[in-house]
């Protein structure tokens, strides 16, 4: 049986088997990395070292007989709270895995003609788009999230049981701590917003893709900023000779930012104020910042500007249905 | 039932040129059609418009369908292979045959896989791995086994060598055609599709030059191995095209041009036969190239 259901289902099948490497390679490579480089740092310190060396704000607390119970707590609290922190280099990969999937999404099947294939089987150019974006938008994000996962737990074990060797148990206390489970939900409570975000740019990168005869980097990148340059020299002309004054600042923060940085995780961070952030102790607040994240989905801009990354995703529908292959 | 594909005044132009000049054709169920017609005749712009790859004016319909406004409901009967069509470098053979058996309703993936059996394709090898003949093999067996009401094939056989183009319109006819099946067919190599084809369509300079099914031309068609003595004669009936062949004049006859030229009439000049469609074609286009 095809149903629109299941030919969705084999079409993010087929970006995966064309982009294997970026989305499952990459983020594979970069953890194992991590891991090799924390956990095995780790170990060799404490093979190393017969002492070891806890330092809380500059002063040694490690006592023989182990670390006093206050920071003990602290200690678990921090680990079972912030063990996700780790894998935080895999949340730059992947937005330049999908930046670079967007761009070639709809233009390298034009290039190689293989579009001509594709187009003789029964899927319309909305499902085909549509799958490209899911696949930007949720099966990158989700696979970077798994792998980010699976490390940070391996290298959590790793730190335990190193730490529980060097006579600093903090198995029962972490494991005992909600936040240990809570906090691979707080991450995943971040795709909502991430996908709301980078919408403007998956749908800019799309429409790029979709229009361009060559050069999709140029036209993606480069026709943003040109245009911002040109925004910023006539300010700076009309300023001086006219005294007027056009708000170039906005024209950068509000279309070329939204279009070409939304795709970076904490991207809405820029318009959070930091200060309740800094306040936190004892690692990170996973509702703190969930709450702080999500409160800037008050301000109409992010809306507007997912909005506009669906229209344009509907213009690279109709791009990609209309345009003449040759 | 009606018309497979039907066009009334079907134009399309590129900007000032008109590669597609008001046409006018029908082609019915059951039929295997050649459309043939030199380079940048139009053909392929015909061809897209009836897919509904590009844009066009006039009126079009295939299978009962628009295909500017229905081509996702169209696409569900209709299968090609465009001349220029190329399978992505990165895909599987298995995956391929997986992806189609997954998309499309009518796919036999057994089918499929026994035209693959016949080949040196493996499950693991991706495209990029593979000849260009290769390439052309797994297209062909992806789309055989697809059980489309319409089959358009744009130079289907580029790159193929000799045995597998034979062995391929030999399983087009006996495996894959049946009454209500329709396939339309376009290539250089008029001379391997000839004996399958019912009908043919010469398309030159956007316009048809020539639409008949392959009864009509018989009948209508006469090349005449003119004797020696009787070449002033038979020139006098106007025939279409002459050339030699062995210092013997062999000249094409139009039945109905020359009102009324009988095959009696034409074998008294010498050795008559059907022409082959290439002779047929060269007489029709002729002065294209001039």
């Amino acid at each position: 049986m095809t149903t629109p259901m299941s030919t969705m289902k084999w079409l993010i099948r087929r970006e995966l088997w064309e982009h294997k490497g970026a989305f499952f390679w990459a983020p594979l490579i970069v953890a194992a990395v991590l891991v090799l480089l924390f956990g095995g740092g780790f170990l060799y310190a404490i093979i190393a070292n017969p002492s070891f060396h806890v330092q809380v704000k500059g002063e040694e607390v490690l006592a023989v007989n182990g670390l006093p119970p206050a920071v003990l707590a602290k200690l678990a609290a921090a680990a079972a709270s912030s063990y996700l922190v780790i894998t935080a280099p895999l949340f730059f990969v992947l937005p330049v895995v999908v930046f670079f999937y967007c761009m070639a999404a709809l233009y390298d099947d034009r290039r190689d003609r293989s579009i001509l294939f594709w187009k003789s089987l029964p899927m319309s150019d909305a499902q085909t788009v549509l799958s490209k974006v899911a696949t930007a938008l949720l099966v990158a994000p989700l696979a970077t999230m798994a792998i980010g996962f699976a490390a940070s737990l391996i290298l959590l074990v790793i730190g335990l049981l190193g730490g529980a060797i060097k006579g600093i148990n903090l198995i029962a206390p972490v494991l005992a701590n909600v936040d240990f489970y809570l906090a691979p939900v707080y991450l995943l409570s971040f795709l909502p917003l991430y996908i709301l975000w980078a919408l403007p740019t998956v749908g800019w990168l799309l429409l790029v893709s979709s229009w361009a005869k060559s050069r999709v980097f140029l036209w993606a990148v480069g026709a943003p900023l040109v245009a911002l340059a040109i925004l910023a020299w006539f300010d700076f002309l009309a300023g001086r000779f006219a005294g007027v004054s056009m708000n170039v600042k906005w024209f950068g923060e509000e279309i070329v930012a939204r279009v070409l940085l939304g795709v970076f995780p904490g991207i809405w961070f820029g318009e959070v104020d930091g200060a309740a952030l800094a306040q936190q102790q004892a690692g990170l607040d996973g509702p703190l910042l969930l709450g702080t994240s999500y409160a800037t989905l008050g301000t109409p801009g992010v809306w507007i500007a997912a909005a506009a990354g669906c229209a344009m995703i509907y213009g690279a529908i109709r791009l990609r249905r209309w345009r003449d292959e040759g | 039932m009606s018309a497979v594909i039907s066009a009334r005044g079907l134009t399309k132009r590129y900007g000032k040129r008109v590669a597609v000049d008001g046409i006018d054709f029908e082609i019915a169920a059951g039929r295997i059609v050649g459309l043939i017609g030199p380079n940048g005749s139009g053909k392929t712009t015909t061809l897209k418009a009836a897919l509904g790859l590009i844009t066009f004016e006039g009126e079009l319909s295939v299978l009962d369908l628009d295909p500017r406004t229905q081509r996702d409901e169209l696409m569900k009967d209709v299968c090609f292979i465009a001349d220029v069509a190329i399978l992505p470098r990165w895909l599987r053979v298995k995956d391929a045959v997986d992806f189609v058996a997954g998309v499309h309703p009518r796919f036999d993936r057994s089918k499929a896989e026994r035209y693959i059996a016949h080949t040196k394709l493996t499950p693991t090898m991706k495209v990029k791995e593979m000849s260009k003949g290769m390439i052309v093999q797994l297209h062909l067996a992806l789309v055989m086994a697809i059980d489309a009401r319409l089959l358009v094939l744009d130079e289907p056989t580029l790159g193929l060598d000799i045995i597998y183009r034979k062995q391929f319109y030999q399983n087009l006819l006996e495996d894959y055609f049946d009454e209500h099946k329709t396939i339309v067919i376009t290539t250089h190599q008029v001379e391997e599709v000839e004996h399958i084809l019912t009908d043919l369509l010469f398309i030159r300079d956007g316009k048809i030059a020539l639409a008949a099914s392959m009864d009509e031309i018989g009948e209508r068609y006469v090349e005449v191995m003119v004797a020696g003595d009787k070449v002033a004669a038979a020139r006098a009936l106007q025939p279409i095209d002459e050339r030699t062949v062995f210092g013997k004049s062999v000249m094409l006859f139009d039945a109905l041009r020359a009102g009324g030229l009988s095959r009696t009439q034409l074998a008294a000049l010498g050795e008559v036969r059907n022409p082959s469609v290439a002779d047929l074609f060269v007489a029709t286009m002729k002065g294209t190239y001039a």
